[in-house]
Order: C-alpha cells, then sequence, then structure tokens
C-alpha cells in the first residue's frame, strides 16, 4: 500500500529521513517495500517567466526566449509553439535529468545559446488530472500566480516521499495513513495528533430526503449523509497532491473527498448522484439470480444472490464495496449527492470481486477488513472536506443503520512475567507502558497484572503473546543479538531420531549414485492421460482430480510414478543426454473410494528408469538386488502383470507374505511409442513404505569351516523351458550337506545343439565342515547331480 | 695352487663384472661353481694335495667361493632390479586416459539440502517425521487458527480435491498431527512438499518446506532466535548475518520473518534479492495458544515456537543454481553438475 510521507505529518510530528523512517517501520512489522521520491527527477527544474520572445534569426521554427528564473535571467530556445510573453512554464535547468530520462546542458542552436529547456506536464511527471496544462502536446503554462524562481517540486507539491508498504493481514486498521501514522508514533514514541472532523450544516433533515433499508447479513454498517448545492470542480492543489502521490488519479471535489477518505481512513466511500436513485432510497440487498449491472470500468456483470448489491427502489445501483453502476454515478451536472459510508462483510466482497475481476482500493480494502467504527468517523472527516472546500451544502443529520451501534470497550489482562517468557528477555514495566499507550492501548500496571484498554481497531489483540508481539516490535529485535545463551536452556533434553522411511532411502538413494544414477524431481500431479499411455487398466486408473486445477497437465494427483520419469527419458533425449539413469522418491496417492471421502494412501516408492545403450534387464536386476539386499526382505519373482512392461522380460517382486512390493523389466514397446521414445527403457520400482516397515536386518555369522572348497565345472544342454532356477534348485538338493555354491557363468546356443535348447556352465562348489572331500565323494556327488538333472530336467552333459 | 685360486677368484670377478644379463650370469655361475665348475673341481681334487697345505687351501677355496657367491647375488640383485625396472617401463600407461567403472551419479540438490538440515536438526534433539500431503482443511487450515474467511483458502489459493479435501499449502499441517501424536516435550521437524494454485515464472505450484516445531515447559522466542542462529550458520557458513522483521501467521504470535545474507551474491546485492543483500529465508514464531489448545495441549504449562522455511530457493541459492525451474526440469546437463 502507498503511503505519502506528506500526509503521515498531518497526524505526527516528524521530520527524519524517508529511508531510515522506512527501515524503522520495516522492522516493526510494516515492511516498506520501496521508497519513491516525487521529486528523483525535478532538481534544476523552476518556475520562469517569458519575458521577451524573438525569433531565430536563423531557423523559422526556433524562437528565442529571455527568461525569468527568480534570482537570473536565462536565454531559452525553444520549437514549443504554445509559449508567450508573460507565461510561466517550467524551466529545466543545467543539471536536470528529467522523467523520460532527457539531461539538460547549455547548449546551441544555430549559433544562439541556450541555457535549458522548458517542460511539458509529461516531462515532469505529470498529466492534464493533476494540472490543467499538464496533458498538452507542448508546454506546461502555470498559472500566473506561482512564485518565479521557485522550485517546481514546490510550486506543484511534487515533494512527497512516498512508502509502499506491505501491511499484514492481522493489520486491516493499517491500510490508512492514519494507521500508519499511529506505528509512526508509537515507534518515534511522539503524541498522535488528529486532524479536524467539524462541518457546517444547513437546517434541513437528511431524513427527509433518504432512507437506507438494509436487507442482508452481511452488511453490519450503512451510514449516508446528503449534500445538495453542490460545486463540481477541479479540487485545490493539495488535495491533488495527496491523490496523486498514492496513484489515485484527481477528478472533481466530491469524488477526491471519497478517495481522501480511503486513503486516509481506510474507509471506502462512494457518492450517489441524487437525481438519479429512484424513490430516493437506498437499499442493501443480494443480488437477484442473474440481475445486471453496468459499472464505471465500462463492462456490465451478471450477479446472482451471493453477490450484494446497494439497489434504489427499482435497480442495483453498486456492486457493494467493489465498484458503482454508471447509473448513478457522480457526474459533471450532479447537483446532490449521497455519501456512502459503509462496513461490508469482507468474505463477501473478496468472492465477488474475485469472481467478477474487478480489484479496486475499495474492495481491497474491504477484503481485508473494515471495522465497525470506522464508518463513524470517516463520515465526518468527508463532510469536513466538503466544509472546508466549500462545495456543497451540508444537511444534518447522518442516517446510521448498525445494530450494534453501541461499542464496549474491550480490555484484556496480560501477564508481565508470562510475556517475559514468551519473550525470553525482560522489559522494563515503565517501558512496557509507554509502548503500549503510544500504540494507543491504555494500559495500566499493578504487580504482575497488566490492564489494557483496547482500541476497537485492534481486535487482533486478545492474549499475552500478542502483547508480547507488540512490545518485542517496537522494543527492537536487535535485542537477541546481545542476550547471551543457548537454545533451550531451560527446557528438556530431547533424543533426535530419523523416520526409518528416510534412512532407508537415503541408504539406498546412495547406492543407486554410487552405481551411477541421478536423483530426479518430478510433480505428484500430472495429466489425466498418464495411466492411459501407461496402458493402466486397474484401480490406479481411478485417480483423485484435483477441483480446481492449474491446467489440465496438473490436472489429477499422481498413482503411478512411471509417467514423470518417462517424461524425463523423453524430455532428455531430446536435448541431447544419452546414458540415463534416472532415480526417484516420491508417493503415489491411491483413493479408497471416489469420490473421495477419506484420506487416500499415500503410499513411497522408489522407481528406477534406465536409458542406456547395452543396458538389459540383468543389469536392472542386479540393481534391484543390491538394493534389496540392504534390507531384511524375503522375496521371490514372479512374471510380472504390470501392464506396462515387456511381458516377457520383467519380473513382480512377492514378498514372503505374498505382497507384491515392487517390479522391474523392460519398458513395453507400445507405451515407448506412446511416449516416442526411440530407445529401449528399463524401469524398475519399490514399495518404500513397505521395505522401511520391515525389521532392522540382523546378522548371524556362521563359522567359517577349516576344510577347502572344491570346484567342479558342469555343462548341461536342456530345453529353453527349464529355468535356472529349477536347475541350481534341484544341484542344490542333489549335493546335499556338502553343497557350498551353485553359480551359473556362461549360456550358450548354437544350431548344433538344436533348436529349443540351450547349454549351460555351472560352477558348483562342495564343502564339508567335517573333513577334506576326497575325490570319490567328489565324483560321486557330481554323477549325482547329473543323474537327478537328467530325470528331472532330461539334460545331457555337454561333451 | 694359490695362484690358481687366486686367478679363479679374479677371472670370476672380473666375469661377474662385465656380465649384463641374467643368463650370462647364470652361465657364469655353473662356470665356477657348477658341479663341473673351476672352483669345484679343485675342491674335488683337495685329497691330491699334500695334507699340510690341504688345509690352507681348504680355507683358501672357501673364501674364493663366498667372494664369488657375494659378487653372484650381488649382481643378481642389480640385474634382477634392472629387468623390473625395464619390464614396469614397457607397462607404463598414459595416467590421464579415462577411468573405467560406472561413474558416480548425484543426489538432487533439494535431498542435499534437505539432508544437511535434517542432520542439524537431529543433531539438536529434533524428530524427523512425515505425513500426509493431502489432508483435511481442519489440519491444513483450521487447527492452524487459519479463520474460514482467510484469503489463504480460497480457491484460487490452494488446490482442493473437495470441500474438506485439500492438498497441503504447507508442512505446517504436521504440526498438528504431531501435537495431537506425541505427549510433550517434543521437538520435530518435517521437511516436505507442498501445493498452491500458482505456476508462474517464480512460482511452482509444488514446493518444498521445512516444518520445524517445539513443545515444552519455558520455549520462547529467545530459544527460536539461538536455534535459528545456529541452522544459519550450519547451513550457509558461520559469516552469515541475519535479520528479524515482525511478520503475521495465523499459527505463530509474535510472529516474525528471517532474512539472511543473500547467498546468491554473498551479500552484496543482486537481482535475487532485489540488491538488499538480504534474502528471506525463515517464516518463524511462538506457537499461538490457540493452536496448542485445539491440539489438546495445555497452553498455560506448555509453549512452543515453530519455523517454516521454504527450501527451494534456498538450495537454489546455495547452489548457484540461475534458474528456480531447473529444479523439476530433470535435465542430465544439469544434475550431472551435482555430482
Amino acid at each position: 500500500m502507498k503511503i505519502s510521507y506528506n500526509w503521515l505529518k498531518d497526524f505526527v510530528d516528524i521530520d527524519i529521513k524517508a529511508e531510515e523512517l522506512a527501515s524503522k517501520l520495516s522492522v516493526s512489522g510494516f515492511e516498506v517495500e520501496e521508497v519513491v521520491y516525487q521529486n528523483e527527477h525535478l532538481h534544476d527544474v523552476f518556475v520562469g517567466k517569458i519575458t521577451k520572445i524573438d525569433k531565430h534569426p536563423e531557423a523559422d521554427r526556433l524562437q528565442v526566449c529571455q527568461v525569468d528564473v527568480g534570482d537570473k535571467k536565462v536565454q531559452i530556445i525553444t520549437s514549443a509553439t504554445n509559449v508567450f510573453e508573460g507565461a510561466v512554464v517550467p524551466v529545466s535547468l543545467d543539471g536536470a535529468d528529467l522523467v523520460n530520462g532527457v539531461k539538460i546542458k547549455p547548449t546551441n542552436f544555430r549559433g544562439v545559446p541556450s541555457e535549458g529547456m522548458f517542460c511539458s506536464g509529461e516531462e515532469i511527471g505529470i498529466d492534464e488530472n493533476y494540472i490543467e496544462g499538464g496533458g498538452v502536446n507542448g508546454i506546461l503554462i502555470l498559472p500566473n500566480d506561482m512564485k518565479i524562481g521557485a522550485k517546481i517540486e514546490d510550486a506543484l507539491l511534487l515533494n512527497d516521499v512516498i512508502f509502499d508498504i506491505n501491511v499484514t493481514p492481522n493489520r486491516p486498521d493499517c491500510n490508512s495513513v492514519i494507521g500508519i501514522a499511529r506505528e509512526v508514533c508509537a515507534i518515534y514514541n511522539k503524541p498522535f495528533k488528529d486532524v479536524c472532523y467539524d462541518y457546517k450544516t444547513v437546517n434541513k433533515k437528511v431524513e427527509d430526503y433518504i432512507s437506507v433499508d438494509v436487507k442482508t447479513d452481511k452488511c453490519p454498517r450503512y451510514m449516508a449523509s446528503y449534500i445538495e448545492n453542490l460545486k463540481l470542480t477541479r479540487s485545490p492543489l493539495w488535495l491533488r497532491a495527496r491523490l496523486n502521490a498514492v496513484g489515485i488519479k484527481p477528478i472533481n471535489t466530491i469524488v477526491d473527498i471519497t478517495n481522501y477518505v480511503l486513503i486516509e481512513q481506510g474507509q471506502p466511500m462512494h457518492a450517489f448522484d441524487y437525481d438519479n436513485l429512484e424513490g430516493h432510497k437506498i437499499v442493501v440487498r443480494q443480488a437477484k439470480e442473474d440481475e445486471e449491472i453496468a459499472v464505471l470500468n465500462g463492462n456490465t456483470y451478471k450477479l446472482n444472490k451471493d453477490d450484494m448489491v446497494i439497489a434504489d427502489s427499482k435497480k442495483p445501483v453498486v456492486i457493494a464495496g467493489v465498484i458503482g453502476g454508471t447509473n448513478s454515478c457522480v457526474q459533471k451536472e450532479t447537483t446532490k449527492t449521497v455519501f456512502e459510508c459503509a462496513v461490508f462483510d469482507l468474505k463477501s466482497v473478496r468472492l465477488t470481486s474475485r469472481k467478477i475481476g474487478v480489484m479496486t482500493d475499495s474492495s481491497l480494502r474491504y477484503s481485508k477488513g473494515v471495522y465497525l467504527s470506522t464508518p463513524i468517523k470517516a463520515i465526518k472527516r468527508a463532510l469536513n472536506l466538503v466544509s472546508t472546500l466549500n462545495c456543497g451544502d451540508i444537511v444534518s443529520g447522518i442516517i446510521d443503520v448498525c445494530k450494534n451501534k453501541e461499542e464496549k470497550e474491550r480490555v484484556i489482562y496480560g501477564s508481565i512475567s508470562k510475556i517475559d517468557k514468551i519473550l525470553g528477555v525482560k522489559i522494563d514495566g515503565d517501558r512496557v507502558l509507554q509502548i503500549l499507550n503510544s500504540l494507543g492501548v491504555k494500559s495500566t500496571l499493578n504487580g504482575d497484572k497488566l490492564t489494557c484498554h483496547v482500541p476497537s481497531y485492534r481486535e487482533d489483540l486478545e492474549c499475552d503473546n500478542d502483547l508480547a508481539e507488540e512490545l518485542i516490535r517496537i522494543y527492537g529485535y536487535d535485542v537477541y543479538n546481545n542476550v547471551d545463551g543457548v537454545a533451550f536452556e531451560n527446557s528438556s533434553v530431547t533424543v533426535g531420531a530419523y523416520e526409518p522411511r528416510l534412512v532407508l532411502e537415503n541408504i539406498l538413494k546412495n547406492q543407486l549414485v554410487d552405481d551411477g544414477f541421478y536423483e530426479t524431481l518430478n510433480y505428484s500431479l500430472y495429466s489425466g492421460t498418464a495411466c492411459e499411455k501407461l496402458l493402466i487398466n486397474d484401480e490406479r486408473k481411478n485417480v483423485i482430480k484435483i477441483a480446481n486445477p492449474i491446467s489440465e497437465e496438473l490436472s489429477t494427483v499422481r498413482t503411478v510414478m512411471a509417467h514423470a520419469l518417462m517424461l524425463d527419458i523423453k524430455f532428455n533425449l531430446s536435448v541431447g543426454n544419452k546414458d540415463l539413469r534416472f532415480f526417484e522418491t516420491g508417493r503415489v496417492y491411491l483413493p479408497k473410494e471416489l469420490p473421495l471421502k477419506e484420506l487416500p494412501i499415500e503410499n513411497n516408492r522408489l522407481s528406477i528408469a534406465v536409458c542406456e545403450d547395452g543396458y538389459d534387464f540383468f543389469m536392472l536386476k542386479n540393481v534391484v538386488e543390491n538394493l534389496l539386499i540392504t534390507t531384511s526382505c524375503e522375496y521371490t519373482l514372479e512374471r510380472s502383470t504390470e501392464p506396462y512392461l515387456h511381458s516377457g522380460v520383467s519380473a513382480d517382486i512377492i514378498a514372503k507374505d505374498g505382497k507384491k512390493i515392487g517390479y522391474f523389466g523392460k519398458i513395453h514397446k507400445k507405451v515407448l511409442k506412446n511416449y516416442d521414445i526411440n530407445h529401449d527403457v528399463y524401469y524398475a520400482e519399490l514399495d518404500t513404505d513397505y521395505l522401511a516397515s520391515l525389521p532392522e536386518k540382523k546378522f548371524a555369522v556362521k563359522e567359517i569351516s577349516k576344510f577347502p572348497v572344491v570346484e567342479r565345472d558342469i555343462a548341461i544342454v536342456v530345453d529353453e523351458s527349464v529355468t535356472n532356477a529349477d536347475l541350481t534348485h534341484a544341484i542344490k538338493s542333489a549335493c546335499g550337506k556338502i553343497f557350498d555354491s551353485v553359480e551359473l557363468f556362461d549360456v550358450y546356443r548354437s544350431e548344433q545343439l538344436g533348436e529349443n535348447k540351450k547349454s549351460l556352465a555351472y560352477k558348483i562348489r562342495l564343502m564339508s565342515e567335517e573333513k577334506t572331500l576326497t575325490s570319490e565323494e567328489i565324483n560321486a556327488v557330481i554323477n549325482k547331480v547329473l543323474k537327478g538333472l537328467e530325470f528331472r530336467y532330461h539334460a545331457k552333459l555337454r561333451v | 695352487m694359490k695362484e690358481k685360486l687366486d686367478l679363479i677368484l679374479q677371472n670370476g670377478k672380473e666375469q661377474i663384472e662385465k656380465c649384463d644379463n641374467l643368463k650370462e650370469l647364470d652361465e657364469i655361475r655353473v662356470k665356477f661353481l657348477g658341479k663341473q665348475g673351476e672352483l669345484t673341481a679343485i675342491l674335488r681334487n683337495m685329497k691330491e694335495i699334500p695334507a699340510e697345505e690341504r688345509k690352507t687351501v681348504g680355507m683358501l677355496a672357501n673364501v674364493v667361493r663366498e667372494n664369488l657367491e657375494k659378487a653372484l647375488s650381488e649382481k643378481l640383485a642389480i640385474l634382477e632390479e634392472e629387468a623390473l625396472e625395464k619390464e614396469m617401463e614397457k607397462e607404463k600407461v598414459d595416467i590421464t586416459m579415462p577411468s573405467k567403472g560406472v561413474k558416480k551419479g548425484a543426489l538432487h540438490p533439494l535431498t542435499k539440502f534437505n539432508n544437511k538440515f535434517m542432520d542439524i536438526c537431529v543433531a539438536m534433539g529434533f524428530t524427523v517425521i512425515q505425513g500426509p500431503e493431502i489432508d483435511t482443511d481442519y489440519y491444513n487450515f483450521e487447527a492452524l487458527n487459519v479463520p474460514k474467511n482467510h484469503p489463504a483458502r480460497d480457491m484460487q489459493d490452494s488446490l482442493y480435491i473437495s470441500d474438506n479435501i485439500v492438498l497441503r499449502t504447507q508442512t505446517s499441517n504436521m504440526q498438528v498431527h504431531a501435537m495431537e501424536k506425541m505427549k510433550p516435550p517434543f521437538k520435530i521437524v518435517c521437511p516436505g512438499r507442498v501445493y498452491r494454485n500458482d505456476d508462474d515464472s517464480s512460482h511452482s505450484p509444488i514446493f518444498n518446506q521445512f516444518e520445524a516445531l517445539v513443545v515444552d515447559e519455558n520455549i520462547g522466542l529467545k530459544d527460536l532466535m539461538k536455534m535459528i542462529d545456529v541452522i544459519l550458520k550450519k547451513l550457509f557458513g558461520e559469516d552469515v548475518k541475519m535479520r528479524v522483521r515482525p511478520s503475521y501467521f495465523p499459527f505463530t504470535e509474535p510472529s516474525i520473518e528471517i532474512d539472511a545474507t543473500c547467498q546468491m551474491c554473498g551479500g552484496k546485492g543482486c537481482s535475487l534479492c532485489k540488491g538488499s543483500g538480504f534474502s528471506e529465508v525463515f517464516g518463524a514464531g511462538v506457537v499461538n495458544p490457540k493452536v496448542l489448545e485445539m491440539s489438546g495441549i495445555d497452553s498455560k504449562k506448555y509453549s512452543g515456537f515453530a519455523f517454516g522455511p521454504g527450501i527451494d530457493r534456498s538450495v537454489m541459492v546455495t547452489n548457484k543454481i540461475p534458474n528456480i525451474k531447473y529444479l523439476y526440469r530433470n535435465d542430465l546437463r544439469f544434475l550431472k553438475q551435482m555430482r
């Protein structure tokens, strides 16, 4: 919110550097995002009077002007056509650096020296609204009565400093000059001086002219007053300067007054053209279904019963708190007006404002909250300005429709010792009282007990914590820089710990990193078409949809991890990256039923994807095995049922309890096509919640045998359908007690072996724990192995 | 005889001296000391030497043999050393050739940052917990004292599943879950994803926060300030400067924002910190007693503090990542730089 420094000075006697004030406001809770000096580009610009104009001897289009700029006379050459002898104009001299980037230096026009330049309104940053002539395409002709030689910033009241302040939502009272002024008073311990709220009335009664009927509970207060014999002129410069400083366009006295009060008091106001209020009646009500209103921004909006309007006896005239209608606004011809000064429900205003996409200074303030008491002073201030500007006759009396007019003063009690505890530092009792009182919270201290009379605009103050905040932000957080001690010195010792799943995930992640994998990070929202692309047709198709999605791409909550990694691979290939080994930990969100009645299951997964030349299923299998061996998981492999994996080159990982805890394999060709990837992709996924739920892996080390291990290699020929698992299992059982291990070390196929045949070579290790095995014993076991394999799998020894 | 032995010694030594390869050296050994060797022949014919000379000649012959053996073994050592040198010279590799095997990958910078942050907090007695990202209105808003009409509750800011179920907009929902499940005293942290209805050049709809909550007797703002001082130093280095601004969050009172020296420019001022040299890292505050009470904690006995920084920006500045969108683009050219 923009706050003018000059305006603040109406309420507090202060004369410090703007930068310093800005930093003080920031550290006390009102972050100043920007400080703008209105005169930044106005130095070396003065009010001058053209005393004589001659034609340039060498150029028809140029005029040579003699100019009085107070303490000196200068000669200026101009090509402007609207200057004349006696004209008072802004003159920029050597050193000026105008808003549009023009820098002024003495120069020479065809042999005739020129010491500066006359300025247009634009060149000094103002327009027609600010001053007559400010918008003309030529030199700004100033009023004759301006002091010659004065700095232009002083003459045109462009000497303000504007603070752009970020007001937190708990302090709607500070969306006003008056609110910020109270803070400044507290910061600098200065008295708050209020402005004048007096006004003159004519001896008529407001009730005889206008009636107000509030038919909705969303308007807790509606105040109105009536003014006749309006003089709708340009407001005086000081008022225009104030509005201009905070970015509001001056229009005419009445409209400017409503805006002035809005900025100063934080109270939005509206002025009606009385003659256009049919029945001279104001009705505050909810809009009818599809009720239409044309408003001041040029648009027409269709409303419904959720929107509140101000209406006359026939039609809506204002979208309450948001924007006024064209049918009843104050215009040039208006001679009588009704001021509206009301409180509307903040949520109602916010929703309507957002629905129709209209944000105004009024709707922004209502959305943040206007206090029930604010209109009382505000309307008086508006009437005071009417009196001051002498722009109309105020009819006696103010209509006030309000259920709870009687405002009870709120008293809260605090405890100094509790506050000290909250802050961890002690603030002296006198200082406590001084800070609270300067904030407008009249307080007394009796022993430990603090009694605080809270003004109505400080609804946010309720308990010790609130008081503690008020104290420390004014006292200054710097105090902690000088306080000794460490955190938790007066509290318990606690033992830190990680969540088990994070511990496991980190182990697995580091293992993958060592194996050349990169961790990715994807959104957990994706397009509704993800399952389709992955050929998924099971319960994972029941995705949770976002009611108000940002885009289709982010419209559903993911039930599968693979989609994002496929897109990552696609993206990386498209930019020429190769040898992609990715992994990611994240969640899938599985609804128990749709639409969602209770919270979904959030299942943590580790997903792995590889797209690399020469990569194969067994390399991926090795990765998965190495991950699983870190855990205590016991599992078997089955042919995978995952729809997006190649049915012949994939496996499901089945835990001892029958639960499918992961899978791995080659991505289905159709899926690759759906993602437009023309390279094989290998993919694996593990349920990390399940793995983390397993007991810690325990070790019980066997004694190492004193006797040697013997190795025998065998190569056998079997049908393709016989699996490695079949054979190793048979070998193990045939070896019996002296079995140590068996390892497949070669697979061979050839025409000689015949179609549908393969040769597998195993290294069998045998060992006894009781003695050194003799070659007879070994041969006997190997023969038993071969016979067994022949019997069960028709295996032939390869020679 | 003595002359003969001297001659053998002299010849032997000369030949050994001249010898420059192992094969020849072995021939020399055989020639002098082998079964048919010159010295062996003398020793074998000992009995033909007169008895009175035999002892002297015997001793002399042994001296000659020892000398030759010594010379041989010394020469052998030299030649073996030379041979090894040669062999190694042949095996010499170009050490600038690329290494073999799998090249290490990398963790995502966000994981690295979170891990560092968690380590600091766990060492200070915090327990890391995790919880739901899809949560009810109660946990995400109401129990955190976010009033019903607060703008944050509008559809414009939050992503809703239904009227009552929302994608959490802050990890602060974990404060409520923790307070319901755990008995004071406790200290928890919760790194996690949060969601907002926001997607433009400087906002992601999904980003990461790192929630922390302490509930115990005698917890106050001083504990918070002292702890944050430690955390900032550990995260960003001992010379980091900290700035405190009062702020507002419905669930803390007093509430503050903590700025730290901008890690992108080291405090010199850059486009990211808008020239201020500081960037915002934490929202924090003393837990609002209403929030404690709503979750069944006696606010007369216990107090607490909480902080919840957004992580993405810190990850960005500590790694000098030029564009926040890099974090979620998963471009190998970015990820490789995190090794």
